[in-house]
């Protein structure tokens, strides 16, 4: 089968002159339909700026990216907004609502942007809401509703186009753990039963736990990767965690 | 539901920031539709007699009010776009194309710009009339103030105010079409440089000042400077200044700020850290607004003092040259004895002296008309002439280019001139300014044709035009304090209200433009103040955080502005050779008061920001 997102040569260089920078150098690697992959290393490695740049947020300075038969690198800005409307979902660290919209607002956002259908947007709200456990919630401001319940209804957002891929970058980063465990289960369940493709930038093993294979980056390149297979979480964990020994990664630091 | 509707839900819900930008740009139409209200209306050019002149100066504030305007709702819409950034990015995140959000924001502000014209025009038209009797009164004409609508404004008001709105909704496409996504993920990390402050710029910062005060305080009359620079010279005061302004704060706040940083004991205390370096942060983005804010005070502050000055001096002015209320050439006149003061009829002959390169006409009066006339006036002290001697008198006399007169030939003898008076002793314009007192004797001798002359004092003079009319109809020569005070009322009225009105406007203004960038710096901080509230700093201290960090921003341009009124009016006040001291000390005060109340507002609100932000967080 193709692979549904075929990263080919990506480099990205900050800076101008002999002060050029390069972020991300020399990185290949593919995403199958309905995979569930992390993206961990140090701090200042590239996850985020790797993210970005295929979540066409911003742009390599060389290389393909491929999604389905799209050239996202080479695409202009136009194409780009609905390529993003009609394929992608995104969620951050830090929420991105608008505290003027309800939840159910900031929910169906996107599919208000592709001018669905009122009672197709009703429905997909209430499906997407019950699978992210924010069903009573939909009518509160996003000031009434707590951290983890504000990043669901982001991920719900991210969602609810049935996007062919989701991003999320350190999802977690701002959660207590009660909270994380509910996003990441969700995200979990979401991507084993409906088949959705997510890929995560974390630096939290916990966290990394939930995928279904690693890729490690360091100094902007691919280090290593690493596959759950046919482990449990908790065996993956473990694994994870070794491995962040191995290659001398913190495992313990915050943000 | 849409993405129309939900952005007009996002309007709705967001009022409080459409509400500020809609308040300035109501507030802009308001002034100006007054303005061109007044300015179009037919009861004062029919009113004053002046009214050409009142015309002019009310179409060159027009003009500056115009200019003004635009560059505040320019100033607004930025801040209000800023606010917006947050939801743009997440809508072009989402997938809308740029030219959609650029669409949807052109009509958004053509119809805020729409709606402020209505609202603004209505408010306008009652506020017009309000201020139009305020002005009639002002000048001291009674007429009381008819209520008509203006289409000349209208439509004036109408066609400034499209292009304005044009502008600044073409101005927010193309914002959005520079936007570049990434930038919003990386807007807070961005850290600006803390800036060095380098003693080269201190230095040029303070010379262009002193260079700028000392041409300003120069005599225009015998100054080289304005010499060899002719009328540029203001524009390179005025270039000075500014430059001068932008380099003392880009550069003396940051020197004083980093220094007051790396002193522990002033640093170490409570979160005076936080406070410097908060402002240092920011330093090179203040140090533009700061400057702006520097130089409309300072305008403010000029303009307001120098009018309210003159009209403050309008009296002193007319009564320094119209000693006595009335005075003509020719017999006494049936006037009611209740009102009369005092009165006297004396006269005078004619003497040509000649002076080094011309000749000049003096009245000749003796000395004991110069006694009575001085008596009334209430002179200090009334010397006796002696012998060979005689005073002059020259109302208009200035040392800086008036000759002294020493000496008199009269009838082929020399008579020194033994006391010199640079005041009027009788109505400069019945008898001229300059006058020789001879003694009694002497002036019999004279040779020369005698004429009768009438003074008269009376009670409440500015009130007395019926008698200073009939007056003027029946006698020749005739100047009357009366009339000069009301005329120069009338157009000085009218130039204390359009001061007041622009000082006023730019006071609002100036404030605005402060509050505006505060409440940005508010949105930008939160986070900090988040991280202080939870690692335990109390309310108290943070809010003295916050009124350092905002008094800051508004003492530095207020003392500097002050600081500029205060030599730009003592150059004015040479320049006119008015006392200025009490209007402009009035004034000043006057504007710090209302410049406090915005200070309060500010930090008021400053604070709510910020408390929000944590206890939601
Ligand atoms: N806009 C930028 N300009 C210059 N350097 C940048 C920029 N964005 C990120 N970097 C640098 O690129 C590196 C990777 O950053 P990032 O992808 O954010 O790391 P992380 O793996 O922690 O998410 C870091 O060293 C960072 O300093
Ligand atoms: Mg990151």
């Amino acid at each position: 089968m193709e692979p549904l997102l075929l990263v080919k040569n990506v480099e990205k260089a900050y800076g101008k002159g002999t002060n050029t920078f390069n972020a991300l150098e020399n990185i290949s690697f593919e995403i199958d339909h309905g995979e569930f992959v992390g993206v961990m290393g140090p701090s200042g490695a590239g996850k985020s700026t790797l993210l970005n740049i295929l979540a066409t947020i911003d742009t390599p300075t060389s290389g393909d990216i491929l999604i389905g038969p799209d050239n996202i690198a080479k695409m202009d800005e136009e194409k780009l907004a609905d390529f993003r409307r009609d394929h992608l979902g995104f969620i951050f660290q830090d929420y991105n609502l608008l505290d003027s919209l309800t939840v159910r607002e900031n929910i169906l956002l996107p599919l208000a942007i592709a001018k669905k259908k009122p009672a197709v947007i009703k429905e997909r709200v209430e499906e997407i809401a019950a699978t992210f456990g924010i069903s009573n919630l939909l009518d509160k401001y996003p000031y009434q509703i707590s951290g983890g319940q504000k990043q669901r209804t982001a991920a719900s957002r991210a969602l609810i186009s049935k996007p062919k891929i989701i991003f999320a970058d350190e999802p977690t980063g701002a959660l207590d753990s009660k909270s994380a465990t509910d996003l990441l289960e969700s995200m979990s369940a979401l991507n084993e039963k409906h088949e959705a493709t997510i890929m995560m930038v974390t630096h939290d093993a916990y966290a990394a736990s939930f995928c279904r294979r690693i890729l490690f980056i360091r100094d902007g390149r691919l280090s290593k990767e690493i596959l759950r297979g046919r482990k449990t979480r908790k065996e993956f964990f473990q694994m994870i965690l070794d491995e962040l020994s191995q290659v001398g990664g913190e495992t313990n630091d915050v943000i | 539901m849409t993405l129309f509707d939900l952005a007009v839900k996002n309007i709705r819900r967001n009022m409080k920031s459409y509400s500020l930008y809609i308040g300035s740009t109501v507030f802009s139409i308001l002034i100006y539709f007054t303005f061109a209200t007044l300015k179009y209306s037919n009861d004062i050019s029919g009113a004053a007699a002046t009214s050409k002149q009142i015309q002019g100066v009310m179409g060159a504030a027009a003009f500056v009010l115009m200019i003004f305007v635009a560059i505040f709702i320019l100033y607004s819409n930025s801040f209000f776009m800023k606010k917006r950034k947050k939801e743009v990015a997440l809508y072009s995140l989402l997938g809308v194309r740029k030219r959609s959000i650029g669409c949807l924001l052109f009509f958004e502000n053509m119809v805020i710009g729409l709606l402020s014209l209505i609202i603004g025009v209505v408010l306008g038209f009652l506020l017009s009339r309000a201020l139009l009797s305020i002005l009639l009164k002002l000048m001291g004409l009674d007429v009381v103030a008819g209520f008509t609508f203006s289409t000349g404004a209208l439509i004036n008001t109408v066609i400034v105010f499209f292009i304005i709105f044009l502008v600044t909704s073409l101005m927010g496409y193309r914002v959005i079409y520079r936007f570049k996504l990434i930038d919003l993920f990386h807007a807070e990390k961005k850290g600006e440089e803390v800036p060095k402050a380098r003693i080269v710029t201190v230095f040029l910062g303070v010379l262009a000042l002193a260079a700028a005060y000392v041409i300003a305080l120069q005599d225009l009359m015998d100054s080289q400077v304005w010499q060899a620079l002719g009328l540029a010279t203001p524009i390179i005061i005025i270039a000075l200044t500014v430059i001068g302004s932008y380099l003392l704060f880009h550069s003396v706040l940051v020197y004083v700020l980093s220094a007051l940083k790396r002193n522990p004991r002033w640093a170490w205390k409570g979160l005076h850290m936080m406070t410097a370096s908060q402002l240092l942060y920011r330093i090179r983005g203040n140090a533009k607004t700061l400057t702006i804010i520097t130089v409309l005070s300072a305008t403010t502050i000029t303009s307001g003092g120098a009018v309210f000055g003159v009209y403050y001096n309008a009296e002193k002015n007319v009564e320094m040259y119209m000693p006595y209320t009335f005075m003509w050439e020719g017999d006494q006149q049936t006037i009611d004895p209740a009102i009369i003061e005092s009165e006297v009829s004396f006269n005078s002959k004619m003497i040509r002296v000649p002076l080094a390169s011309y000749e000049m006409e003096y009245a000749v009066i003796d000395e004991s008309t110069y006694q009575t006339l001085a008596k009334n006036l209430e002179w200090p002290e009334v010397q006796k002439l002696q012998k060979g001697e005689v005073f002059a008198i020259d109302a208009y006399f200035d040392e800086r280019w008036s000759d002294k007169l020493e000496s008199v030939n009269i009838n082929d003898t020399d008579y020194k001139v033994a006391k010199f008076f640079d005041q009027a002793l009788f109505n400069v314009g019945t008898l001229g300014a300059n006058a020789i007192v001879v003694p009694d004797q002497l002036y019999e001798e004279m040779d020369s044709d005698e004429k009768l002359l009438q003074a008269v004092n009376v009670i409440d003079y500015k009130k007395q035009r019926e008698v200073s009319d009939k007056l003027a109809a029946s006698t020749e020569n005739f100047s009357s304090a009366t009339a000069d005070y009301n005329s120069s009322i009338e157009s000085l009225g009218a130039l204390l209200f359009i001061g007041s009105f622009l000082g006023l406007v730019f006071l609002v203004a100036t404030g605005s433009i402060i509050f505006f960038k505060m409440m940005t710096e508010a949105e930008e901080d939160k986070a900090k103040y988040a991280i202080l509230h939870k690692i335990g700093v109390s309310n108290k201290d943070m809010k003295r955080t916050i009124r350092g960090q905002v008094g800051v921003i508004f003492i530095a341009p207020l003392l500097l502005g002050l600081l500029h009124g205060g030599v730009a009016l003592t150059a004015v006040s040479n320049l006119l050779m008015m006392d200025f001291l009490v209007p402009v000390v009035i004034w000043m005060v006057a504007y710090t008061l209302i410049y406090a109340i915005y200070y309060i507002a500010t930090v008021y609100n400053f604070n709510k920001i910020i408390r929000r932000s944590y206890s939601e967080g």
